[in-house]
């Protein structure tokens, strides 16, 4: 059984003092049968309570606040986790018995929100390629073993030409992106076969071989195999999720599982930086501290939304209204 | 004038129940009410009505149309003259509004909660998860005394036959209530003397109750808990009602700006420092109430306030998340929700709706599109809706595609005509439309309606919108009390 040592670490630094931040962070690893957490220290900038609840998804949130002027917000989260291998499916039942169990669940209160696609633009295309014609001669298992192939093949896996506010039809006309950009593709196709389908945010620990995704949080997809259960599915290094990766969250999408955001009052620009590094039972690192902060763009610093006083006055009308 | 020509020139439509005339004969409840009308001369009731129209003006009591290009801010259209409901009426409409609120606060609870009401079937489940305002965050915590909907206003019009039925209900942050108190102190102005003689029961309870629930809901039991009324700002359509409220009550007017959340507690800031806040009246809309959780450009909310709810270190009124009990495809099933909650049969109708995100529905509704109005499910105040019998062929092209578009997003109804009442208009009485709008408050004792409520008048001759937004106006509403019961007092 795997044992991995992850510190995450997640650093805001502001040009001038801001104040009144509150923080949401999504940074505790899934505890069951697959996944044992050993321990978790958090240590954050100001130390401040952290509230922890259970969200719809049963995800542990933390939130705190830190309302006195500040330059700089760290969160470091440093946790030790086993994972446990996973038997995958037997893969014995007849195509056709397994896609007829997954209809049975459209209506289905604990599946519902995870076979609903919202309407976009490129969606019919988006169908002709996620054909339920072509997908249902074989096993729901091999289909999305298939489907995910599909999208590390066509899509090119290149940072920063996405963000957090890049639409599903952005991304399926770039054919590009990164692993949130993946995963939300494979969620799509997977839900217009009428599989369910969950966002999964966590980290990737390969050891010897390089995969995508290390060094920052990474995403993946679950989807839901009958008489089976969830099993994972990495599109972004096409593989079958088995103990190399390590969850903290599910969600319909990004925005359920977003790892840390927050929101801050002042002008000051900002700027943001993300580690990942992971230590494995062997005492090999991946990364050391300090040298593995990368710098990442942020969409949403207040004086870089291209509006003047006058404008973003009209745009507070607006919002009253 | 005599009385005979204030009547004579009154029409009413044959197919339109009429709240003041009856088979050419007054109805006994404005009996008393248009004896004293007909001893006033033209020129007096005239010199009423600008008295009244100046008083509005003085007072600033107004309400801001949103698109109309003009300046923003108008004068509520008030018409001097009553609507009156008689207590056998009122009785009946209080015994349903009761029945349907109890209802819609279970729903809620099991909604957030349990779900029995969609595992039993009762409601498609489809309908509740694509619904927007069904909040996924209030799962997993309790509400104090359960209570989600604190302050509703429901809708009600009556039929031909004088049926009363419910047309919405109104469970977010309803507003309007203002106008009611004020119609009243109007009315005090222009005829004192009607009201005593008339035992009209009074409204002007309305703030003292919901201030009471208020500082029951307050999570520290303390003397003398702070409570705050939460806008959106001064330019907000109901801005004169929030201020109004918050001087009745004699409670804080604040905006998002004005309060800030530290270790999971709300905080008003003063010139004496931070003061925690225990209860906010919001009328701030969910979405913008909490940056950090739902719109992230929102300047009006306070980030953090969710997990200080949630914590229960504040309590917020109305709950988050009640669009998912007032959205316009779950009121067909408000009826379903009162048998399966309180195995009660509803005492307050609904009106007959159709789906449009259900083809044979569709289908039906499209081709007996002049008999209907179609109305956006998740929209208020009479905005993006079509009435089928009023709109030209090319509007109706227009937004038959709107709801190919995005069926869930639209329901139908077959038009109901609303009942008329006496509008004193030109120097003349006038038959126009009205619906009405009682407004309750759910504390922890139960559901309290002030007697009387919001009556909102269509101005233009023949229309059925009575929406402010789209040229409605409003009347004082009198609920007569039933022999022995004590009338207005003050």
């Amino acid at each position: 059984m795997p044992r991995f040592i992850i510190q995450h670490i997640t650093l805001y630094n502001y040009e001038e003092p801001v104040t009144d931040s509150t923080n949401q962070i999504i940074l505790f690893p899934v505890e069951d049968e697959h996944q044992q957490l050993v321990n978790q220290q958090l240590t954050i900038t100001g130390d401040p309570v952290v509230e922890i609840y259970k969200d719809y998804y049963g995800n542990k949130v933390g939130s705190f606040m830190n309302i006195a002027p500040h330059r700089e917000l760290r969160i470091d989260s440093k946790v030790e986790v086993i994972t446990v291998p996973r038997v995958l499916p037997e893969d014995i039942a007849e195509p056709i018995k397994q896609w007829s169990a997954l209809k049975l669940l459209a209506n289905d209160v604990l599946f519902l929100d995870f076979l609903r696609q919202e309407n976009f633009s490129a969606l019919a295309e988006m169908k002709a390629v996620a054909d339920a014609g072509f997908y249902e001669v074989v096993s729901v298992y091999l289909a999305v073993q298939q489907l995910t192939e599909y999208v590390y093949t066509n899509f090119k896996y290149i940072q920063g030409v996405t963000s957090v506010e890049t639409t599903l039809e952005e991304i399926w006309k770039l054919k590009a992106g990164v692993c949130q950009d993946f995963a939300h593709i494979l969620l799509a196709m997977l839900r217009i076969l009428h599989i369910p389908a969950r966002y999964v945010s966590g980290y990737v620990c390969p050891k010897d071989e390089g995969m995508r995704g290390e060094g920052a949080t990474h995403a993946w997809v679950e989807a839901y195999i009958p008489s089976y259960g969830w099993l994972g599915l990495d599109p972004t290094n096409n593989c079958v999720v088995n103990d190399l990766h390590v969850r903290l969250a599910i969600g319909r999408n990004f925005s359920d599982c977003s790892p840390v955001k927050g929101t801050y009052k002042g002008t000051a620009r900002q700027t943001l930086e993300v580690g990942v590094s992971v230590a494995y039972d062997d005492g090999m690192v991946s990364d050391e501290e300090n040298s593995f902060l990368k710098s990442q763009p942020v969409w949403s610093n207040p004086v870089d939304d291209g509006l003047n006083s006058y404008q973003r006055y009209m745009e507070m009308i607006q919002q009253q209204q | 004038m005599p009385i005979s020509d204030l009547l004579q020139s009154y029409l009413v439509d044959n197919d339109t129940w009429d709240e003041m005339y009856a088979r050419a004969s007054v109805r006994e409840q404005y009996t008393k009410a248009i004896d004293f009308l007909q001893q006033l001369s033209p020129e007096e009731l005239n010199k009423k009505e600008d008295l009244a129209k100046k008083l509005f003006m003085s007072q600033g009591i107004t309400f801001t149309v949103y698109n109309s290009g003009e300046g923003i801010e108008k004068i509520f259209p008030f018409d001097i003259i009553p609507r009156i409901i008689t207590a056998t009426e009122w009785d009946f409409i209080e015994r349903g509004i009761k029945q349907r609120l109890k209802a819609l606060n279970l729903f809620l609870k099991d909604i957030y909660s349990n779900q029995f009401i969609l595992k039993d079937g009762i409601i498609p489940a489809q309908i509740i998860f694509s619904c927007p305002h069904y909040l996924r965050e209030m799962h997993n915590f309790a509400v104090p005394y359960d209570i989600y909907v604190h302050i509703s206003g429901i809708d009600l019009i009556r039929d031909a036959d004088g049926t009363f039925y419910i047309l919405e209900d109104n469970l977010r942050t309803p507003s309007g209530v203002s106008y009611m108190l004020e119609n009243r102190e109007i009315t005090k102005r222009i005829f004192p003397d009607l009201l005593p003689n008339n035992n009209v029961r009074s409204v002007t309870e309305y703030p003292n109750i919901l201030y009471r629930n208020l500082v029951s809901f307050s999570p520290r039991q303390i003397k003398n808990p702070t409570i705050v009324l939460l806008t959106p700002g001064i330019y907000n359509s109901a801005y004169f009602e929030h201020s109004t409220l918050a001087r009745l009550m004699g409670v804080e007017l604040v905006q998002g700006s004005d309060l800030v959340v530290d270790n999971h507690k709300v905080y008003m800031k003063t010139t004496n420092g931070l003061q925690q806040v225990d209860v906010i009246y919001r009328r701030v809309d969910d979405e913008f109430l909490d940056p950090l959780v739902f719109n992230p450009t929102s300047m009006l909310g306070v980030a953090g306030i969710l997990s200080a709810y949630r914590k229960g270190n504040v309590a917020i009124v109305n709950a988050l998340g009640n669009g998912v009990a007032d959205d316009k495809a779950v009121y067909t099933y408000v009826p379903a929700m009162i048998k399966y909650y309180l195995s009660e049969e509803p005492i307050l109708k609904n009106v007959s709706t159709y789906h449009l995100a259900q083809e044979e529905e569709r289908e039906y509704v499209f081709s007996n599109i002049q008999n209907m109005v179609i109305k956006k499910t998740n929209e208020s105040g009479g905005y993006g809706m079509l009435m089928g019998s009023a709109a030209s062929d090319e509007e109706i092209f227009q937004y038959k595609n709107e709801v190919l578009a995005n069926p869930r997003e639209f329901i139908a109804q077959p038009i109901i005509s609303l009942s008329s009442a006496p509008c004193y208009m030109d120097g003349k009485l006038q038959a126009r439309r009205i619906d009405l709008r009682p407004y309750a408050l759910c504390g922890p004792d139960g559901v309290e309606i002030v007697p009387g409520g919001l009556t909102r008048v269509a101005l233009r001759e023949g229309s059925l919108i009575v929406n402010s937004s789209q040229g409605g106006g409003s009347k004082d509403t009198w609920v007569l009390g039933s022999q022995g019961l004590a009338g207005e007092s003050e």
